[in-house]
């Protein structure tokens, strides 16, 4: 399991990742709270005055996107991405831990297929101006959203490959969490 | 090769994968991925789809509305109000046989139409109710196997978390799922009061002897003062959704922030603990929504490979009916529940069994509420059951084991399962309440 000493013990560029994580975790929260103000005024608005708030919608299905992915790489962090831990936990020490590394290599192949695709749909949207929504209504710019994604997924395929470096690196023999 | 066998194969090695402990969601994209190239043989198109999947499968509305559920649960569990639904459930079965541990299934009945995901309840019950039934002189084993139990009724009294993704899976109206949920859901606290009672009268020695509670009961005007708030959300969200003041999309935020509201007014939320709440929420949210996005990649891998297709020719041809149909996928999904959580079985089981049941005329949303109770039961069943283990983590009690939980809430997976058959032979159960069925 995590040993609270251990981010004193974690080198530089570790500590950095995380610090990094956490500040665009923040970043997610924020836009939560955002979005549940959102919606409420959209809400009061149309029933209370008769006007919804433009581009709810739009602003809202943008967004999520945008909080998964600035989250998702703190949530692996935490040890919240869904997985079993029966068998890992009965393995010998030695075997599990060797699976273990197995598998975050498997995260980092899985995750970085996500950012080498996103890449060039990130291009697109900027080099074009892509936006959703009416134009005339309201509209937004769509590339903030593919650099969330970008910036997302590289914050998770390097906090997969913390996990191993925390596993095997040097001067930690003992957190095998 | 064929589509099909290499679709079996990329299940078989996904399922091999989530089993030995790969996190489910690598292992649906990467299987799927595979699959795609295999079936198609084009490296492209499997990379595209991935593209797909990451950038658009959840960028809808409908899933902007998955944190504000989560956010709404933990707000109310936050703000004390889980206390306080406990607190009037008491006064209710003050003088019954069992009447701690009825309290419990009340509160929880209660706590679940203010809240959609069921870990909040485990985890405020288990703080609040565990240590009064232990006191009360029940068997510290029953206690949990009561908490565990009724916290599945979050996910069948609306809003539901669950309810909302199996809409989403199902493309059926979230109103519609939520309605359907209510009877059920009912009819389980009703089911589990009864058992609990049965079980107090006549096997002692599971329950404990609870002795009778000291003190006076709590006076009326307290009650009152303690039902209010929570009678107000219930009246904002479900009236509001069913008054047609706003959509059960919006519930999520409107619920949020009528909870933070009453929490801030009374003093029981701080900013520390609404931030907390905040991130608590975040990473709920991204772990579901990634693992949908994982899912969408394996549903378009399952209808590009024809397995759901050839499973559905395969259930025609065995000519299991009706029942057996029905039990088996029943098996399946407890069996899923014993090594995975909740979301990730709804999502691996719903797009391959859609097109078994759908040639079949089934209700949809008659079936959703089925696999969610399905699902439940496997929650409450070793060697994995969600539920149990944040109940364990949430208890500062070391002497109660993982096991004791375990078999603390079987005979509450019993009692589910029973009432799972009853919703199955009698649809109206589900589906009185909602319009047009």
């Amino acid at each position: 399991m995590i040993n609270p000493s251990e981010p004193q013990r974690d080198p530089l560029a570790l500590r950095a990742l995380d610090g990094v994580t956490q500040g665009v975790n923040v970043a997610g929260s924020l836009l939560i709270l955002g979005l549940m103000l959102l919606i409420g005024a959209d809400v009061a608005g149309r029933n209370l005055f008769g006007q919804p708030v433009p581009g709810v919608p739009e602003l809202v299905s943008l967004s999520i996107v945008a909080i998964v992915f600035l989250q998702v790489p703190q949530a692996l962090r935490k040890g919240r991405i869904a997985r079993s831990e029966a068998l890992l936990s009965v393995l010998p020490r030695q075997a599990s831990r060797a699976l273990q590394t197995l598998f975050d290599l498997a995260g980092v192949a899985a995750v970085g297929v996500i950012v080498w695709t996103t890449w060039p749909v990130f291009v697109r949207a900027w080099e074009r101006d892509q936006f959703v929504g009416a134009i005339g209504d309201i509209t937004f710019p769509v590339w903030p959203v593919k650099l969330c994604i970008l910036v997302g997924g590289m914050l998770l395929v390097l906090q997969f490959a913390a996990r191993i470096w925390r596993r095997h690196g040097p001067g930690d023999q003992e957190t095998g969490a | 090769m064929t589509g099909f066998e290499i679709g079996l194969i990329a299940l078989a090695i996904m399922a091999l994968l989530v089993l030995a402990g790969l996190h489910v969601p690598i292992a649906l994209m990467l299987c799927s991925y595979a699959g795609v190239w295999a079936i198609t043989g084009s490296p492209l198109l499997a990379s595209r789809l991935v593209s797909l999947a990451a950038n658009d499968s959840i960028s809808s509305y409908f899933f902007g509305v998955v944190p504000l559920f989560v956010l709404m649960g933990f707000l109310v569990s936050e703000a004390g109000l889980g206390k306080d639904a406990y607190a009037v459930a008491n006064r209710a079965f003050y003088r019954l046989k069992g009447g701690l541990a009825v309290g419990t299934v009340g509160a929880n009945a209660i706590f679940a139409a203010i809240t959609g995901i069921s870990i909040a309840s485990a985890a405020v019950f288990t703080r609040i109710a565990v240590p009064e039934m232990v006191r009360a002189g029940y068997a510290p084993r029953f206690a949990v196997g009561v908490v565990a139990g009724s916290s599945v009724l979050g996910m069948l009294i609306p809003p539901s978390l669950l309810l909302i993704l199996y809409g989403i899976l199902a493309e059926q109206s979230i109103g519609d799922m939520f309605l359907a949920g209510i009877g059920p859901g009912l009819i389980m606290a009703v089911a589990f009061s009864v058992g609990i009672v049965l079980m107090a009268v006549f096997m002692p020695g599971l329950t404990g002897r609870p002795g009778k509670p000291d003190g006076d009961a709590m006076p009326l005007r307290e009650v009152l003062a303690k039902a209010g708030p929570i009678l107000l959300l219930i009246f904002v969200v479900l009236g509001g959704i069913y008054g047609g003041i706003f959509t059960p999309v919006e519930a999520g935020a409107v619920g949020s922030i009528a909870a933070l509201v009453i929490g801030v007014a009374r003093g029981s939320l701080n900013w520390r603990q609404i931030w907390n709440v905040l991130v608590e929420t975040g990473l709920v949210t991204a772990a579901v929504c990634f693992l949908i996005i994982a899912a969408q990649i394996y549903s378009r891998m399952l209808s590009l490979s024809g397995v759901p297709q050839g499973l559905a020719n395969w259930a025609a041809a065995a000519d299991l009916g009706f029942w057996g149909l029905m039990l088996a996928y029943i098996a399946v999904l407890i069996l899923l529940g014993m090594i995975l959580d909740s979301s990730s079985i709804l999502l691996i089981a719903v797009p391959l069994m859609l097109p078994v049941v759908i040639p079949m005329g089934l209700d949809l949303v008659w079936f959703g509420i089925v696999t969610v109770i399905a699902v439940e039961i496997g929650l409450l069943t070793p060697p994995f059951g969600i539920s149990v283990y944040v109940i364990k983590s949430t208890l500062e009690d070391a002497s109660i084991t993982l096991g004791d939980i375990f078999r603390g809430a079987a005979p509450f997976a019993l009692i589910m399962f029973l009432v799972l058959l009853l919703v199955i032979a009698w649809p109206p159960l589900t589906l009185a309440l909602v319009p047009g069925r």
